[in-house]
């Protein structure tokens, strides 16, 4: 069990003034059985008619519409989370949805024939049966999907499918997640993309749910390893459309208006517990 | 009912001009076409000047067909009455189904007029259906503020019109006084200012026609 | 009834619904025409036990086809014990994984469905899709009644059918039965889609308001509609007639200009009504069709009453075989397409067609179903004076509120060319009223 201190921090600048601008935030940590916000601050500027909800796949949204004209917006996100508190067997959350492809993880050709080479492999390299469940057949997958893809920033663009980046054969933790979901959903595992928070990063992070009967057991292919409680999960879903944590439209002057936008993201533990020592 | 939205009542109020225009052009088209056919053929030109129309025919005979039902030539009287039609087909629900058929018959007789070649025989039609469109408009619309919108249509575009015809002193200031009537029942912002112009303007024994015309287009600005 | 001298005035209704604006919006070379439905003076008349029957039984699918999308969008047991395959939900195009847990007013999924008929030459009725979403045509016959009432008033004197303008009051009594306070308002994506005469007039008939998206906002989680001196009025129940896909950028197509940003949102914490529910496409899919009559055994504990048309899953292997062997006989359909597109008759193919078409089937075998070809009960039209025999449907309406109630009437479609079972407006199909014998 962790105790983990946050700031999300999100800016965009437009250069020139927009309006009617509606937007949804899946920003805050969605309390869970193993994660609990032991603090939570939030503040979107410009000021304007903020709502609260749950989408269909248990997220926490931020969302209204600022209809004045305003250069500058921007989403605050502060608190403390407590991690790593337990099994996540009580979630009920429909896992049918998750074993189907999406328009971004549908494999190809090219996913297709790792795939094989995989399922071949695992059979043929694994012999202890206690490795031949559903997890160690996705660690076996994280373990080669993580040597032969390469992260580099600069190569995909948030819409690029998995195998659009498995051709490119780099991309970022975007692209690892929804190439190991296109590879886990071809082996009928349910399995979810999630966006979140990790200590030591300056950006927000993606990783792989998977459902075993254990429960939620989190993937992180970027970083080839099972996700501990250093991890903040904030959105969960089918793949990144699901989750983003950012969406809006707008109205500007003429065509449409250049933004930028900025992110910060600081994650630094406070507090660590063991359990059954609180 | 009791809710119309700014759109809606856009809608309305210009449904109300179109109408009056092509009810009006027709009348002054058809006395036109008549002095057209045994004397002077360059009538047409003053007509079109007067109306801020650019001249593109090439006789009056060009320009008695295609003023009237061309209907890719946005000046002429067909495209006006499709503008009205536009306005109304979309206000089904706010004038009614009957109300609405007067303008849809009023089309029909448009296309009738233009197969025909008695013309202006069967623009009596499309002129009768826009006559009854507005005795129905005041028979069965019962909310106020739709009815008022159409009406101040009609009132701010006959001014208009006559203004840009030089029509004689007095019909402007009977137009003017019915138009002053009518503004206020419509609980619409408008330019008081311009209001206030447009009848001083009328105060005066020489009209000065190009103002009034400016300022009749300011007035719901 | 098929007697011409009844029906002389044929010439005066059609001039009628001309001047009323009885048109469909179609669009040619992607330029935009309305075009008057042709219209067939002598009804479709269906004498009152028969429609009893009818009525039984769209009652009793349209109440299976609610339990069902509630299902599926909650508890899925109906999966979970195996009656309907979990691909033909959740890979369908009509499945929508943001309706998860969404529990709409009074648990109403599909307030007005529209189920179409047809009648085979031994008098047996089937039912040939359901439709869900959007379904049109009521007024039709609605406007229709009331115009050959003022023509023919002779025969309207003798013959009594059950009237069939009441459309209006039920459709009103089923938007103010989910409504959750405030105003009714239609949803049109405008005058430029193809039945912008209905939304006009329904609108005119129940009184509610017809509004464009930006009409429309949201804000504090409530729906307003915006009057023109700027005064907010809380909206309650928006009868849709634009599809999921445009109805909220936020939720679904985020460059919809015809939607209202976060209605989907308040939709789901009980602020507004929406019919039909989005969604509900996941009955309606031609692949689902097949399960309905277990549909009503499982929820209802009953046998169908009205027939499926006889249909096979080439995703289930002995249906693939029977396909396979009997494809001349068959008429094959795309489960993805609508409005009369995606259907190919087995024995129209050439051999490369076929050849071709085959191969496809085999590849994606979930995409297709397979009919046999009813023989359908031809009536006849009025073509140039002579009575003609034509290809014909029934779209029944079913307006679910506190009860369901189906609309003594419906939208009988013909084909106008003698060789087409095609029977839509939008490929130029026309269409007469439907008379209910009231005894």
């Amino acid at each position: 069990m962790k105790q983990l201190r946050f700031h999300y921090y999100m800016e965009i600048r437009f250069d020139i003034p927009v309006h009617d601008h509606h937007f949804t935030l899946r920003c805050l940590p969605k309390e869970d059985d193993s994660q609990i916000n032991e603090e939570l601050n939030y503040e979107v500027r410009p000021y304007c008619d903020l709502c609260r909800g749950t989408d269909a796949f248990g997220n926490e949204m931020l969302y209204g519409s600022c209809r004045e004209p305003h250069k500058l917006f921007l989403a605050d996100v502060y608190g403390i989370v407590q991690t790593g508190c337990g099994e996540r067997i009580s979630e009920t959350a429909s896992e049918y949805i998750y074993r189907y492809q999406t328009l971004q993880t549908a494999p190809g050709v090219q996913i297709r024939g790792f795939y094989k080479e995989l399922e071949q492999d695992f059979l043929r390299e694994t012999d202890a049966p206690e490795q031949k469940d559903v997890t160690g057949m996705a660690v076996f997958f994280m373990h080669r999907l993580n040597k032969r893809f390469q992260y580099r920033s600069g190569i995909t663009l948030i819409d690029t499918t998995a195998e659009e980046a498995f051709e490119k054969g780099m991309g970022v933790c975007q692209d690892y997640a929804h190439i190991f979901l296109s590879l886990l959903r071809l082996a009928r595992i349910p399995c979810r993309y999630v966006s979140g928070m990790m200590t030591g990063e300056g950006f927000s992070h993606a990783w792989v749910e998977i459902r075993t009967p254990e429960g939620w057991i989190g993937l992180d292919p970027t970083n080839d390893r099972i996700v501990g409680d250093d991890y903040i999960r904030i959105a969960k879903g089918r793949d990144y459309k699901d989750c983003l944590i950012n969406r809006g439209i707008f109205k500007g002057c003429v065509g449409t208006a250049f933004q930028e936008q900025m992110i910060r993201v600081e994650v630094k533990e406070i507090g660590e517990k063991t359990d059954g020592n609180d | 009912m009791g809710i119309i939205s700014i759109e809606h009542t856009d809608r309305l109020f210009w449904l109300g001009r179109y109408s009056e225009r092509v009810y009006t052009t027709l009348r002054i088209f058809s006395d036109q076409y008549d002095s057209m056919l045994d004397l002077k053929e360059e009538e047409y030109k003053d007509f079109c000047r007067k109306q801020d129309i650019p001249d593109i025919y090439r006789s009056a005979e060009d320009f008695a067909q295609r003023y009237c039902f061309d209907e890719k030539d946005a000046n002429s009287i067909f495209s006006n009455l499709n503008r009205a039609y536009d306005n109304a087909v979309v206000m089904r629900e706010e004038i009614g189904s009957v109300t609405l058929s007067y303008i849809q018959m009023a089309v029909y007789a448009m296309n009738k007029a233009k197969q025909s070649d008695a013309p202006v025989y069967e623009l009596q039609h499309v002129v009768d259906n826009i006559v009854a469109f507005w005795g129905i408009v005041d028979d069965s619309i019962d909310d106020e503020h739709v009815r008022s919108m159409i009406k101040l249509g009609k009132r701010v575009e006959r001014i208009d019109l006559y203004a840009r015809m030089h029509m004689a002193r007095k019909e402007l200031l009977r137009e003017a006084e019915k138009l002053n009537r009518r503004i206020g029942r419509t609980g619409l912002s408008y330019n008081r200012k311009s209001l206030a112009h447009i009848n001083y303007l009328l105060e005066e024994e020489k009209v000065d026609y190009k103002e009034l015309v400016d300022e009749v287009e300011n007035l719901m600005q | 009834m098929d007697n011409r001298e009844l029906f002389k005035n044929s010439d005066s209704v059609n001039e009628l619904l001309a001047r009323y604006g009885v048109k469909f919006g179609i669009y040619k070379d992607h330029v935009f025409h309305e075009q008057l439905f042709p219209f067939d003076m002598i009804p479709r008349i269906i004498p009152a036990d028969e429609f009893a029957y009818l009525e039984k039984g769209l009652k009793q699918r349209v109440m299976a086809l609610n339990l069902f999308i509630k299902d599926i969008y909650h508890e899925k047991k109906i999966i979970r014990d195996g009656v309907v395959p979990e691909e033909f939900v959740f890979s369908g195009s009509g499945y929508l994984a943001c309706c998860d847990q969404i529990m709409p007013q009074k648990e109403i999924y599909s307030h007005i469905s529209g189920i179409d008929l047809v009648q085979a030459k031994d008098g047996t009725w089937y039912v040939l899709e359901d439709n869900l979403r959007i379904p049109s045509g009521a007024s039709y016959p609605m406007i229709a009644r009331d115009l050959c009432r003022k023509c023919e008033p002779q025969i309207f004197r003798d013959i009594h059918p059950e009237d069939n303008r009441n459309y209006a009051k039920y459709l009103r009594e089923t938007m103010d039965y989910v409504n959750t306070g405030g105003h009714t308002v239609i949803l049109t994506p405008g005058r430029y889609n193809a039945a912008y005469f209905e939304h006009s007039y329904l609108a005119e008939q129940t009184g509610a308001h017809l509004a464009n998206g930006h009409e429309l906002i949201v804000e504090n989680d409530h729906l307003y509609f915006i009057d023109y001196s700027g005064k907010k009025e809380r909206v309650g129940a928006v009868y849709r007639r634009i599809s999921d896909d445009f109805l909220d950028p936020m939720t679904f197509r985020e460059n919809s200009l015809i939607g209202i940003p976060h209605i989907f949102d308040i939709y789901r914490k009980g602020n507004v009504a929406i019919l039909n529910a989005p969604g509900n496409g996941v009955a309606d899919d031609k692949g689902i069709y097949y399960f309905v009559p277990q549909m009503i055994r499982y929820y209802l504990g009953e046998e169908a009453i009205l027939n499926n048309a006889p249909t096979y899953l080439p995703y289930y292997k002995n249906d693939m075989k029977y396909v396979l062997e009997h494809f001349d006989d068959l008429v094959l359909k795309d489960v993805a397409e609508a409005g009369g597109y995606g259907v190919v008759f087995g024995y129209k193919l050439s051999k490369q067609e076929k050849e071709d078409f085959l191969r496809m089937l085999k590849e994606e075998p979930r995409r297709f179903i397979a009919q046999e070809v009813i023989d359908f009960l031809d009536i006849n039209i009025m073509e140039k004076g002579e009575l003609v025999p034509r290809k014909a449907d029934l779209r029944a309406f079913v307006l679910m509120g506190k009860e369901p109630v189906v609309w003594k009437s419906g939208l009988t479609r013909f084909s106008r060319n003698p060789d087409s079972f095609i029977v839509n407006s939008s490929q130029g199909g026309g269409f007469k009223d439907t008379w209910v014998l009231s005894q």
